[in-house]
């Protein structure tokens, strides 16, 4: 064989494995995820095939003749007691539009059904897609996957109407607006302090790179703690301000500061380790650019803004396109301490439509559009960084 | 010269004034935390008189002498045991928690590493096409496939199983790149030398080029298992039965049973946080040396 053939079919089998998940778990999902922005996707009913029944009980209840005595009436009276609409929607169980039930009763072979009731052929627990793809004569394919209904953009258009939804992507903006440029400019002047002449470098990198390691699960837990009514927090500042006149704050249950108190947690436990990525950006500038600006006498000040922050631009897109990423998406924190559905972000909203109030549909639509709107911002950003220097 | 000598110091002293003022914010949740964990819920005095112990006293009343004391109860390790006892999963969770970050660590090592060096050194057809396609799906959230790997789950009864929860994570896109971008970087002499003694690709890739990528392999390791030991949202969706929890799980369970007891709701986060701590400070480097590499790509 070729070098080159086999140099291929290696490459295949290499990238294989994480070619097919990513095809499997990342595209595939992708696509169903704009799918279901167009229908209302409902997991309630999208499990409902799949329950088992016992066909016996559900007869009994519809022609109110027992499994015993069946072989005491004939098929004709039988089938003047059944009704397979009724039997289906209400003594199965399945919900059915009116589509549905105009096929029920087209398709329905209730004599076949009736008469192995009356012999006694039939499971005593059958799966509802089984069982529908056996006693509908055609159109059984109807009861055997659940296809959510097309719904075109009435998801996108119910956005307009929910203030949920106004919420929870302002309070997305608004966290990202606030977080993002002062955990980068934090992590600058930590990365400037920590590259000047100083012992214990390593020391302050590891203290600061804390944080990131820590769950966001155990620091909402540790931040709770701090921020809860007779906190530290609140003792520290009433022993400082309490003669002004300074009273215990509820900070996770005031609205108003909530999310606030959650925005000052992210910037402390993300600018450290930000700083590392700076630290290695600064180490790589020369420092015989920063000896020829002192030569020509600029100060300090104007060697940072006019050396360090433009060297520093690829770190500065990486970071902020990263911070805001990441802040668009909070979820943790928002899950763990906040109790106010006006500080959600818009994560927590799809999580929560998802999940807990089985809107699928209208969840996924939102994913779409925090999609557009992160992909709009990270564009935007480039762009906007690479035009100021 | 002390006129010089002077104005090349105060950068410096201001750098350590922001330097160590800022150690001290890291560090002060923390050390609180850690102060509340070790903390009794109650204690009984030398007369025999049990008290209640108050975490939100004021001042905390810290002394290192003659015993390691605050909130005027001395200073004991016994929360940490019995974190076991109050929530008797938790143990569980621990379990659940080893299971999941060392299934996808060992995942993503193996996967990952053969994907990036394929995708760093190999030709084969298409390449391009699916180097463009994953570096596009990074841009895209994670809300977005988060319904749909859920629904895929549920389909094939695989939603409270270790398997549901490993799979979909079992490679990942940013750890094909970084070890992409290792195996760019690494010397090709290496591979052409057994080449050309008639190493066959697979031979090479396991015997030279492996063994010499572990400083790549490592980050990589250390980085899959710290974000799967405190990963949360995936978890929290797959895991809907309380024995199939992660200790990022568990802990807002305690928090809603347990929300007096702060003592344990610390001993709790400080528990599953010494793990980390522990691989940081064995690998720093590669914690570091990996930041860099990715900021680098960026």
């Amino acid at each position: 064989m070729k070098h080159r053939t086999k140099e291929a079919i290696v490459g295949y089998v290499f990238s294989l494995p994480i070619i097919i998940t990513v095809l499997v778990f990342t595209i595939y999902p992708i696509i169903t995820a704009f799918y279901y922005s167009v229908t209302d996707y409902q997991p309630l009913e999208a499990r409902k095939f799949t329950y088992t029944f016992n066909p016996y009980e559900s007869l009994e209840i519809n022609t109110g003749i027992l499994k015993e005595e069946a072989k005491d009436y004939t098929i004709d009276q039988m089938l003047e007691w059944f009704d397979p609409v009724t039997f289906v929607e209400i003594d199965v169980g399945v919900n059915l539009s009116d589509e549905d039930k105009e096929s029920i009763r087209k398709n329905f072979d209730s004599l076949n059904l009736l008469s192995n009731y009356r012999e006694g052929k039939l499971p005593t627990e059958i799966k509802i897609s089984d069982f529908m793809m056996k006693y509908m004569k055609s159109d059984g394919e109807r009861f055997a996957k659940y296809r959510p209904k097309f719904v075109g953009l009435d998801n996108f258009k119910q956005m307009f109407k929910d203030t949920y939804f106004y919420t929870s992507i302002s309070n997305a903006f608004l966290y990202s607006i606030v977080v993002v440029p002062i955990q980068t400019l934090l992590a600058i002047i930590l990365a400037v302090a920590a590259n000047s002449k100083i012992r214990g470098k390593n020391l302050f990198k590891s203290i600061f790179f804390l944080p990131a390691i820590t769950s966001s699960a155990a620091l909402s837990m540790i931040f709770w703690l701090i921020y809860s009514k007779p906190g530290i927090l609140n003792q520290v500042l009433l022993s400082l301000f309490g003669r002004f006149g300074f009273q215990p704050i509820d900070y996770l249950n005031e609205p108003g500061i909530a999310l606030f108190a959650i925005m000052l947690m992210n910037i402390w436990s993300t600018a450290g380790y930000f700083m590392v990525t700076f630290l290695a950006g600064l180490q790589d500038i020369p420092s015989s650019i920063y000896e020829a600006a002192m030569i020509d006498g600029a100060n300090g000040w104007q060697t940072f803004w006019k050396i360090t922050m433009p060297l520093l631009r690829p770190q500065i897109v990486f970071v902020s396109i990263m911070g805001t990423i990441g802040c668009m998406q909070v979820f943790d924190q928002i899950y763990f301490l906040i109790k106010n559905l006006r500080n959600i972000t818009i994560s927590f909203y799809i999580y929560k439509n998802a999940f807990e109030y089985g809107r699928m549909g209208y969840a996924s639509a939102l994913a779409v559009v925090l999609f557009a709107i992160i992909l709009a911002l990270s564009l935007i950003q480039r762009k906007v960084v690479k035009e100021e220097y | 010269m002390a006129k010089k000598s002077s104005k090349k110091s105060w950068p410096v002293v201001i750098s350590y004034i922001i330097l160590i003022a800022y150690a001290i914010a890291t560090l002060f949740p923390f050390t609180w935390a850690l102060l509340v964990s070790l903390t009794p819920v109650t204690y009984t005095d030398a007369d025999g008189n049990a008290h209640g112990v108050n975490i939100f006293d004021w001042p905390p009343n810290v002394k290192l002498f003659p015993r390691p004391s605050a909130f005027g109860a001395p200073l004991t390790f016994q929360n940490y045991k019995l974190i076991f006892e109050v929530v008797p999963l938790y143990g569980r969770w621990l379990l659940n928690t080893l299971i999941y970050a060392g299934l996808l660590t060992i995942g993503n090592l193996l996967l990952d590493a053969l994907g990036g060096y394929a995708f760093a050194r190999l030709k084969f057809p298409l390449k391009d096409m699916w180097f463009t396609l994953f570096l596009a799906t990074m841009m895209v959230p994670g809300q977005v496939t988060l319904i749909p790997q859920y629904n895929m789950l549920v389909k094939y009864g695989l939603v409270n199983t270790y398997t549901g929860m490993f799979l979909p994570k079992l490679t990942n896109i940013f750890g094909l790149f970084l070890m992409r971008q290792f195996f760019l970087n690494f010397p090709k002499e290496l591979e052409e030398a057994a080449r050309i003694d008639g190493s066959g690709i697979l031979r090479t890739y396991f015997t030279i080029v492996l063994p010499n990528a572990m400083p790549g392999v490592s980050a990589l390791a250390i980085y899959t298992f710290l974000g799967a030991w405190n990963d949360f949202q995936w978890p929290l969706i797959i895991a809907s039965r309380k024995e199939m929890y992660t200790l990022t799980v568990g802990l807002n369970f305690f928090k809603s049973s347990y929300y007096t007891y702060w003592q344990y709701m610390m001993a709790a986060s400080i528990f599953m946080t010494i793990p980390m701590i522990i691989i940081f400070l064995s690998f720093q480097k590669q914690f570091i040396e990996t930041g860099r590499a990715v900021a680098v790509k960026g």
